[in-house]
């Protein structure tokens, strides 16, 4: 197997609750408690779940974005988490993200070309005239005409300012990429089109994706592993196939059978889940999962399920799997 | 479910919905026909802007200023809805047709309680007192399946999750047992496991009133499950109509087609998805002859010129589309359903 290029080691974001006049905190929403995972070098890694699971927020503390409240996230052989603002400014170099929305994630008052270019700048990288020669193979790499670089983001449509999102991204030649739900907000047409750009970008440039999506087709059309996420903590983490085929834990299984397919001749059980997703304020005990799962035990509301190995490379946090 | 010759409930017929914008005319809706029968489910389908929408709001009249329905008529139950006075049309509105909404958030009003707003349509079409609405509202909620239906009544829509308030939604619509019901991306803006909730409800409601549904979404899969008829469409214009199966086996029209083959999907492994160049038309200047000339990859030099009709080419399938023939042999090559 390939090294990692991304290790994240329990993984804790908390954020503060404040009420009151003296904004006293009173209590902490455990958005990602406890999570680890390795992401290896070149392949694309989906993480699953529904929103307010805490996939976005995993991003964005990989990235800094969000200071992390505890854990450790080494890429490339170094700690992100305990880097001087200096060090991380050149590693985010590195580390790249796009994001789910195309029309605020891009400035309005900025040409395209300065919005693709501020990175090189930033970087001190290349001169003027070679930093918009860049900016141009760049846009034509991800199908946009070169001539349209002086025009500003409302210019576009949306597929066009997703692509010009991944331009940005790509301006710095990095490592890793997270796209966090940089498909979910497109029209059917064109995410097609925008899927397959990314695969033909990671080809190209042997570029590894962390993928965030909520939608289980997508991922499973795109990534080589899955990590399933449910209210801060990850439930199961295999292999694309092996997730697909041989699911174990419940709230993977019933994420997997909610998905409308569209064949009208595909049958097969539908696992409704009782109830919404609870407060991540205020998780179950034991089993974050246990009040809506259907297999539940004694067990589940007591003790919290470790994630284990339960076969190789396949890993899954739930009691069912977890005694002998 | 069967769909015998019986007359229809709705019949739309050559509807024209215009928007008067200052930079000019937007044809949203451009002669759109189509039926719906007792008991079945018809999909709308397309990607924003293709006029879906848009549809489902001229069938209940409820657009506004700058949109207008120029042209056509709307059958229902043997009444042109378009000729109905505001008052009359007020009556039929909620009691015999009533709407789902995309985003419950919006759509419900949030300085009042979720019982309130339930009763209020009762109160107005059954003329009962408010005592009695509250108490109906209360059995509605139950119905829907949300705990603590007496508790809720008093709740103001903030404090339902989003899966809670698309149920009060649906809770309101069936308040007035109609007979057609249009959920308009009606999960859309939900979580998929909520989803499969929401879905699961509304086949059992619809089963029990054994009404009809007009489901508008841009989602195949959903339509897979829930649709009796599908008509699909594209820029103001229905491209291809007919029932499911047809549709997603021997679609004849390339948009369908294309649609179909770039979606990713879960019951097979795709080497590559194809795709739909291009993006979908401004409205403001639609491209002459067939507006799905510029993307198609049947395209001829007829396509650029004259619009192609929707035609009936085998007996409830109505396609709009000059090279039929090139499509089916490239459906023939077997890039869809199951293989």
């Amino acid at each position: 197997m390939a090294d990692s290029l991304l290790k994240v080691d329990n993984l804790v974001k908390y954020f503060p609750i404040k009420k009151g006049v003296f904004r006293r905190t009173v209590g902490w929403i455990k958005a990602v408690d406890d999570v680890s995972f390795e992401v290896y070098e070149g392949e694309t890694l989906g993480l699953v779940g529904e929103s307010g699971c805490g996939k976005t927020t995993t991003a964005l503390t990989i990235l800094r974005l969000e200071e992390p409240t505890k854990g450790q996230v080494i890429f490339d052989g170094r700690d992100v988490v305990k880097m001087k603002k200096a060090d991380l400014r050149k590693e985010r170099k590195n580390m790249q993200i796009i994001f789910q929305d195309p029309y605020s994630s891009l400035d309005p008052r900025m040409k395209i070309k300065d919005i693709i270019a501020e990175g090189i700048l930033t970087h001190n990288l290349l001169k003027v005239r070679e930093r918009y020669k860049r900016v141009g193979e760049l846009l034509e790499k991800v199908g946009i005409p070169a001539e349209n670089m002086d025009s500003f983001p409302h210019e576009f449509s949306g597929g066009q300012r997703q692509r010009i999102g991944i331009a940005r991204a790509l301006a710095l030649e990095p490592k890793i990429i997270m796209c966090d739900e940089a498909v979910s907000a497109l029209d059917v047409s064109i995410r097609s089109q925008i899927i397959n750009l990314l695969k033909d970008l990671q080809k190209e440039f042997n570029l590894t994706y962390l993928f965030i999506a909520h939608d289980l087709s997508v991922i499973k059309y795109i990534s080589d592993r899955v990590v399933v996420m449910y209210l801060g903590k990850i439930v199961e983490i295999a292999d694309k196939k092996e997730l697909f085929t041989n699911t174990m834990h419940p709230y993977t299984q019933a994420l997997i059978s909610a998905v409308p397919v569209p064949n009208p001749d595909y049958k097969k059980e539908r696992i409704i889940l009782k109830g919404d997703v609870p407060s991540p304020a205020n998780p179950p005990t034991g089993c974050r999962f246990h009040p809506r799962c259907s297999k539940v035990m004694k067990i589940c509301s007591e003790i919290e399920p470790k994630l284990t190995e339960a076969k190789e490379g396949h890993f899954c946090a739930c009691h069912l799997y977890n005694e002998k | 479910m069967i769909i015998n010759n019986k007359e229809p409930l709705l019949e739309v017929i050559d509807l024209k919905t215009y928007f008067f914008t200052e930079e000019g005319v937007v044809k949203a809706v451009d002669g759109v026909d189509f039926e719906v029968y007792q008991g079945e489910t018809l999909g709308i389908v397309g990607e924003s802007g293709c006029g879906k929408s848009v549809t489902a709001f001229s069938i209940m009249r409820l657009l506004d200023y700058p949109g207008k329905t120029v042209g056509g008529k709307i059958v229902f139950k043997g009444y042109n809805l378009l000729e109905k006075s505001d008052d009359e049309m007020r009556k039929v509105r909620g009691k015999d047709i009533a709407m789902i909404f995309q985003e419950p958030m919006t759509a419900l009003n949030p300085v009042l309680t979720v019982g309130f707003q339930i009763s209020e349509a009762l109160m107005m079409h059954f003329k009962i007192g408010k005592k009695e609405a509250i108490n109906k509202s209360v059995e509605l909620l139950k119905k829907v399946e949300i705990p603590m239906p007496e508790e809720r009544a008093n709740e103001y829509p903030h404090q339902l999750s989003g899966g809670m308030r698309q149920r009060a939604m649906i809770a309101m619509a069936m308040s007035c047992d109609p007979v057609l019901l249009i959920a308009d991306e009606p999960t859309t803006a939900l979580d998929v496991t909520i989803q499969a909730q929401i879905l699961d409800l509304m086949r059992t409601l619809l089963r029990e009133f054994n009404g009809s549904l007009i489901m508008i979404t841009h989602d195949l899969g959903v339509i897979a499950e829930i649709a009796d008829r599908i008509a699909i469409m594209y820029a103001g214009k229905i491209v291809e109509y007919a029932n499911k199966r047809t549709i997603f086996y021997s679609p004849l029209h390339p948009y369908t087609f294309g649609l179909l083959t770039s979606i990713p999907r879960l019951d097979l492994e795709m080497k590559r998805l194809n795709v739909i160049p291009g993006v979908v038309p401004n409205p403001l200047h639609f491209p002459e002859g067939c507006k799905f000339n510029p993307r198609c990859s049947f395209v001829t030099d007829r396509c650029k010129e004259e619009e192609p009709q929707l035609i009936e080419v085998e007996e409830g399938h109505l396609v709009r589309c000059w090279n039929i023939d090139k499509v089916a042999q490239e459906v023939k090559k077997g890039l869809l359903v199951g293989v």
